[in-house]
């Protein structure tokens, strides 16, 4: 991904504000990684193309993370970096026109939820609805990797999105229906 | 098919995104990375001051000892000092990953 050495300084500050400014990035950046590589990942569809997008996600978020602190007046900078991500993964669509590479189900997922037998079990379904997935417009398939994935509620995702919780609610209760349906046709 | 992903009329669809779309790990590089491009990109920021400083010719010297013309290099000194100061803790914490995450931050806290 182009674009990595772009001016990422943030707006000039004292030195100790700025020290504090380094040490605030980098708890935020230690608490989100696996947030925003997750979203990368299921949104491009292959490791490498994550990498770089996690990492311009960062890069981006460093460049205005003073300022999205001071002007978040104490909610939860989640949101602000997925939707940072968001429109990367968007751009990243855009210019170069090409779709995931890797199928998704290729992925190595966190095994500590279940246990090997309950994989086996059901590996079948969970390639059959990742490849159901794919059906989805972007904005479904997106608001699904941000709840499931992520783990994010509806008021996280209207943000990310930019949408009002009302209409995130719709949108996530569609393509959900939309899922279920795609998966009875099968 | 198991139970509990297929109810009557229909599949949990909730219950097997939850399953398929789990969290994926990244991979222990990118954090190396990512300080890495960080340090670069605050290097070349410190550069390209010390080169705008470098490239100042008589006249714009002789400018810049009236005071009116003070903020701008202020300024600069100030951002190449902070730019500076960044790319020391990002070598320190480079350095430091042999040691304790507490070692790193006492050793900042120091500077």
């Amino acid at each position: 991904m182009s674009g990595a050495q772009e001016n990422v300084e943030p707006k000039q500050l004292d030195p100790a504000a700025k020290a504090e400014l380094d040490r605030a990035f980098e708890d935020f950046y230690r608490e989100h990684l696996r947030d925003v590589y997750s979203y990368a990942y299921y949104r491009v569809g292959n490791h490498h193309d994550a990498e770089d997008l996690t990492e311009q996600a960062f890069l981006q978020a460093y460049r205005h993370f003073d300022r999205a602190r001071r002007e978040s007046d104490g909610r939860p900078l989640r949101p602000w970096l997925i939707r940072i991500a968001h429109n990367l993964a968007s751009n990243y669509y855009r210019d170069r026109s090409r779709r995931p590479q890797t199928p998704l189900e290729s992925a190595d997922p966190i095994a500590a939820r279940h246990d090997t037998v309950a994989i086996a079990e059901g590996r079948e379904e969970l390639r059959e609805v990742m490849e159901n997935l794919k059906h989805l417009s972007e904005d479904r398939r997106e608001v699904l990797i941000m709840r499931f994935a992520l783990g994010m509620d509806n008021r996280e995702i209207a943000r990310a999105l930019g949408r009002s919780d009302g209409a995130t609610k719709v949108l996530i209760h569609r393509a959900i229906k939309q899922l279920q349906e795609e998966m009875s046709d099968d | 098919m198991t139970e509990g992903t297929e109810r009557k009329g229909g599949w949990d669809v909730e219950q097997l995104l939850g399953d398929a779309l789990r969290p994926i790990e990244p991979p222990q590089r990118l954090s190396g990375r990512f300080e890495d491009t960080l340090a670069a990109v605050t290097q070349a920021a410190a550069e390209e001051l010390s080169d705008w400083a470098e490239e100042l010719s008589e006249s714009e010297l002789r400018a810049l000892r009236d005071p009116r013309n003070w903020v701008r290099p202020v300024v600069a000194v100030g951002a190449g000092g902070v730019a500076t100061g960044a790319l020391v803790l990002l070598e320190l914490r480079r350095r430091g990953k042999r040691g304790t995450e507490g070692g790193l931050r006492s050793l900042r806290d120091r500077l």
